[in-house]
């Protein structure tokens, strides 16, 4: 059973999905790599290579190991991240055409999300280093802090929406984005993007006081994964969010799919300026944040939204 | 041929240097930032991270033993660098990315390695006990806390995976049993003072006890030189310290780059008004100063406003701490809470190797 209006492509084009996916994550890396360029005096365009320097010094590096690393749960973690990314953008639409009409795609954007909670620990549990395994702890600790405010973030275009699938609640959007009249939702579910691709101001799991935390002890193809399936995490967040919140490929002129595109480039683009700006919180700092200002107010939105719903009838 | 010509040619536009201080080659590591920073390299956080080891001064005996141990852990390709004075850092890196781009020797360097990793040598030992030893004095790198799981008073009938004896248990804070470790800080860590080694005992991500010491340069050698503690350049180096290690990169560069231009004769107004622009910018950070622990918003509030009263003629007098007092500074403190509260302390290494205070 399909879930709403969206065409269902074949699997065929999943792909094509993954290197869109990819390009938009690079993209998200290079405009990183501009804005820091620029911070360091140097003219932008020298930063915007570094997502095609860093790949190829990345592959052309050796692999170290640790004593006694836990190699397979290590490798669970490192190569876990980029297909999360993947998984969690079969259910987000590219204009008209999804991989996955799910009639649950919010809950399974979530369950993807959730697997981060274990990517991550694994990845600083796997080299048997205390630097990493802190960071691991800490992406715990952080991951208590923004999971619950996320997971009522996205129940909001849902109830909205009044379905699951997120083909209707782009639907839903038709003439007024969500972001519109659910702001505090969408913004926590941006900052809850950051959270999981450990962005600053949450990127404490892998710190610099800490000497990279949970990318402390990787190298070659492992540290690749593991930043790769980060950017990858930023983007595929990014096109969720313009699904659920900024009304998907709902806009003038244009084909729905490049609207699609243009939108999540460009919240993509915000969410790397703010990471830019803000410097990492420490996760005890999050926590009582998260669950005590944040956690209310997302559940007031969710009020908000069902008294709306109710009284629209 | 082609494709490794140009995989090799875009690996090293972006290379990844693991900057090694000397207790006395304080400006000689800020060139070399400096030089980093200019050709859009990055200095590496630890030795899996860097493709490049560059040692600024002569180290002595166990710092340099500490240092071989570090460049054993670069993944490959590697390259390793010496450099004695500002003069010489440019050279240095490019020899570094010719020894990278050089895919022979980089081939014949890998196959000589061993392709297990192996255990290193202790960290942990109390000169005081054993003082007749050199290796065991040596110091290995922060990151692999593996060879430094050893706890002093196990039974040697344990289970020893890898041969590496397990932790032992002990009552952390919250009155929980923990496992003990012991996890060497520095002497190779960015935005670290310069060769102090601090023996932290760690129980989950809480330092219960430190001991602080300093690995001092070759005798023989003469350093080039220091940071004068206190000018504004100094606090700038600390200020940037702090920021990076707060997750704040921008500011960190921003900061860096102002140091950078008051070591360079140059304009001192623009760096005036550069100084007081970076100076809102922190005041301002409602982040900062909430994720900061303890004062140290205010303390690096403080440093900045020191290099701008030194700037305009008015320097602070500063009081350098004692090694003695950094262990109660940090004893109970998160490792992130370490790391910031050593970058803030007025340590200044090469000042206590010479007066003898720092060895052990």
């Amino acid at each position: 059973m399909t879930g709403s209006s969206l065409t269902q492509v074949s699997a065929a084009w999943v792909p094509l999905a993954a290197v869109l996916l990819l390009a938009v994550a690079a993209a998200g890396a290079a405009f990183d790599g501009a804005v820091a360029a620029r911070a360091e005096g140097r003219p932008w365009q020298h930063g915007a290579g570094v997502p095609v320097a860093e790949t190829a010094r990345l592959l052309r590096q050796r692999r170290r190991r640790t004593v006694a690393a836990d190699r397979p749960l290590e490798l669970v973690g490192t190569g876990g991240l980029v297909v999360v990314a993947l998984l969690m953008v079969v259910v987000v639409p590219l204009g008209r055409w999804t991989l996955g009409d799910l009639p649950v795609g919010i809950v399974w954007f979530n369950a993807m999300d959730v697997v981060v909670w274990a990517l991550v620990w694994l990845a600083g549990w796997g080299p048997n280093s205390a630097h990493a395994l802190v960071g691991g702890y800490r992406f715990l600790a952080q991951a208590l802090a923004y999971e619950l405010p996320l997971m009522f973030a996205i129940t909001a275009p849902a109830v909205a929406a009044g379905s699951l699938a997120v083909g209707d609640v782009v639907a839903a959007q038709e003439g007024l984005w969500f972001a519109v009249w659910m702001p505090v939702a969408f913004l926590v579910f941006c900052g809850a993007v950051l959270a999981f691709s450990v962005r600053a101001p949450f990127s404490a799991p892998a710190g610099t006081d800490l000497a990279g935390g949970v990318l402390a002890d990787s190298s070659g193809i492992d540290r690749w994964l593991l930043l790769a399936g980060r950017w990858a995490l930023m983007a595929a967040g990014s096109a969720f969010a313009v699904a659920v919140f900024l009304g998907g490929g709902h806009g003038p002129l244009l084909p729905a799919w490049l609207w699609s595109l243009v939108k999540t480039a460009a919240l993509l683009a915000a969410l790397v300026w703010v990471r830019r700006r803000l410097p990492t919180v420490r996760p005890d700092r999050l926590l009582p944040f998260g669950w005590v200002v944040v956690l209310p107010l997302v559940l007031l939105q969710l009020l908000v939204v069902a008294v709306v719903v109710v009284g629209r009838g | 041929m082609g494709l490794r010509e140009r995989l090799t040619t875009a690996a090293v536009r972006r290379v990844a240097v693991l900057v090694v201080e000397v207790p006395g080659w304080g400006r000689t590591r800020c060139a070399a930032e400096e030089q980093l920073r200019r050709r859009g390299w990055r200095p590496a956080l630890t030795p899996a991270d860097a493709d490049a080891l560059l040692v600024c001064g002569v180290p002595g005996a166990r710092l340099a033993a500490a240092v071989d141990l570090v460049w054993d852990q670069l993944p490959g390709p590697r390259a390793r660098a010496e450099v004695l004075d500002p003069a010489g850092t440019a050279a240095a890196l490019d020899r570094v990315v010719a020894e990278l781009s050089d895919d022979a020797a980089q081939r014949a360097d890998a196959a000589s390695r061993p392709g297990e990793p192996a255990m290193g040598i202790e960290a942990g030992a109390d000169p005081a006990q054993d003082d007749a030893e050199d290796m065991d004095h040596g110091d290995d790198d922060p990151e692999d806390d593996s060879e430094d799981m050893d706890d002093g008073d196990m039974d040697m009938d344990m289970p020893m995976p890898a041969g590496i004896p397990l932790a032992g248990g002990g009552d952390a804070r919250d009155g929980l049993e923990m496992d003990v470790l012991h996890v060497p800080l520095g002497p190779v860590l960015p935005a670290w003072p310069a060769g102090l080694v601090l023996h932290c005992t760690v129980q989950g991500d809480v330092v219960q006890e430190t001991r602080a010491e300093v690995l001092p340069p070759d005798p023989a050698a003469e350093p080039d030189g220091d940071l004068v503690p206190g000018s504004p350049a100094d606090r700038c180096d600390r200020a940037a310290g702090i920021l990076a290690l707060a997750g704040w990169a921008d500011a960190a560069a921003a900061a860096a780059r102002l140091r950078d231009d008051l070591l360079s004769p140059g304009n001192p107004g623009a760096c005036r008004s550069a100084l007081e622009r970076l100076t809102r910018r922190v005041r301002r950070s409602r982040t900062l100063r909430w994720t900061l622990p303890g004062q140290l918003h205010g303390r690096l509030l403080a440093l900045l406003d020191e290099a701008a009263a030194a700037l305009t003629g008015t320097p602070t007098p500063i009081a350098l701490l004692p090694l003695d007092d950094l262990a109660p500074l940090v004893t109970g403190q998160e490792l992130g809470a370490v790391r910031l509260r050593v970058a803030a302390a007025e340590l200044a290494p090469g000042t206590l190797v010479r007066s003898g205070a720092g060895l052990s």
